[in-house]
């Protein structure tokens, strides 16, 4: 299975009686729409027994992750039992702890703690995802016939801004702003070292430049919530 | 239908679907009537704990009446009660409420618009509305 071919599968529990269950599958959600949208896709864990063969050979042609929200791990062991072995397995209430006691089964009652919840729970996805394909671009050739690489090699779309008169290249600042904003963080003196924190993951920034790139990041992060804040959805 | 039925509340079961967004209708509808409508005439229940075989959930959808809610005609809440030894004395379909919502654009798989919402309290009156005859039959039959 070549990586350039691979799309890596996540099975959600989405577990109705308990909030983790809601994040499971948000989580997952998250996922696939924006942290890794080309390199996942889903299917609904009680197809594996109302489905047909197809359906149930889900993760004999995904290598697989599952989602749990307890440690009874329906997702793993029902994909076990129905479909095939999983690649990986993650479990909510090891994820969070204490965390998750905020949390809300509906989405009606959702509060910050919900979101910070699912963030937190998709990162470890997206994480895992990240090892997943590691692995089968190991044992591939790691290079297709026709040169290219696949995506998970890629660098990461970038946003330019302007630090110090000069144009910069951010690898996925796009992304880190519209995590930000989900986060509820200003766009001000405060929200910006958290900001600042996300982009130095991606982004070398040496310490007598930070002033002026927490200048940069925070004139686009304004102008990015002016388009992009709640008010303008 | 065992007779410790009688006292427990009525199942409420979603699909929770979760690439549509009438997963994610079935799932809130399932919530606005376990935690508003009907708090103590039904509870719901994971539909996973099913796929597992969990035997607590598969003695409670055996012993308790259930309602499913689904979100497409795949209709995965319904048989996966069936298949653990239950039956669905209601099998709601969302896509049915759509029909009172033509042109209603009702969100994602992710969030709901307040064209979706609606949706769900739709379904969910429904499925109230069901518990509840299903309750006064229980009634009648004491």
């Amino acid at each position: 299975m070549s990586a350039e071919m691979t799309k890596v599968g996540i099975v959600s529990c989405s577990g109705e009686a308990i909030p983790e269950g809601t994040i499971s599958r948000l989580a997952t959600r998250r996922v696939l729409e924006l942290l890794r949208p080309d390199n996942t896709v889903t299917i609904c864990l009680p197809l594996f027994l109302a489905g047909n063969e197809g359906e149930r050979n889900f993760a004999k042609t995904h290598p697989t992750i599952t989602v749990d929200g307890c440690p009874k791990q329906c997702a793993r062991w029902g994909t076990e039992q129905h479909s095939g072995p999983v690649s990986g397995a993650l479990v909510i209430s090891e994820i969070l702890g204490t965390a998750a006691i905020g949390c809300s089964r509906s989405l009606r009652a959702a509060s910050r703690p919900d979101k910070e919840a699912i963030w937190t729970v998709a990162e470890h996805i997206a994480a895992e995802v990240d090892r997943i394909l590691a692995e089968v671009t190991s044992v591939s050739t790691g290079q297709s016939k026709d040169g290219t690489e696949c995506a998970c090699s890629a660098p990461i779309p970038g946003r330019i801004v302007t630090v110090k008169g000069a144009p910069v290249t951010i690898p996925g600042l796009e992304l880190i702003f519209r995590q930000c904003l989900a986060r509820s963080i200003a766009a001000d003196s405060n929200g910006i070292t958290a900001l600042l924190d996300a982009v130095k993951i991606y982004h070398r920034i040496l310490p007598e430049e930070e002033p002026e790139y927490r200048a940069a990041l925070l004139q686009a992060y304004v102008e990015f919530s002016r388009e992009h804040g709640p008010e303008n959805k | 239908m065992s007779e410790q039925a009688n006292n427990r509340p009525v199942l409420v079961i979603p699909c929770s679907g979760i690439g549509k967004v009438h997963g994610l209708i079935s799932r809130e509808a399932t919530y606005l009537v376990a935690d508003e409508m009907a708090p103590k005439e039904t509870d719901t229940l994971c539909l996973a704990l099913l796929v597992k075989r969990d035997p607590e959930a598969v003695e409670a959808v055996r012993k308790q009446q259930c309602i499913t809610i689904d979100g497409c005609p795949k209709a995965c809440a319904e048989k996966n009660v069936e298949m653990a030894g239950g039956h669905a004395a209601k099998a709601v379909q969302v896509t049915e409420a759509f029909k009172k919502h033509r042109g209603a654009k009702p969100g994602t798989a992710t969030d709901l618009t307040l064209d979706g919402w609606a949706i769900a309290r739709d379904v969910a009156q429904e499925v109230a509305d069901e518990a509840a005859r299903l309750c006064r039959e229980r009634e009648v039959r004491e």
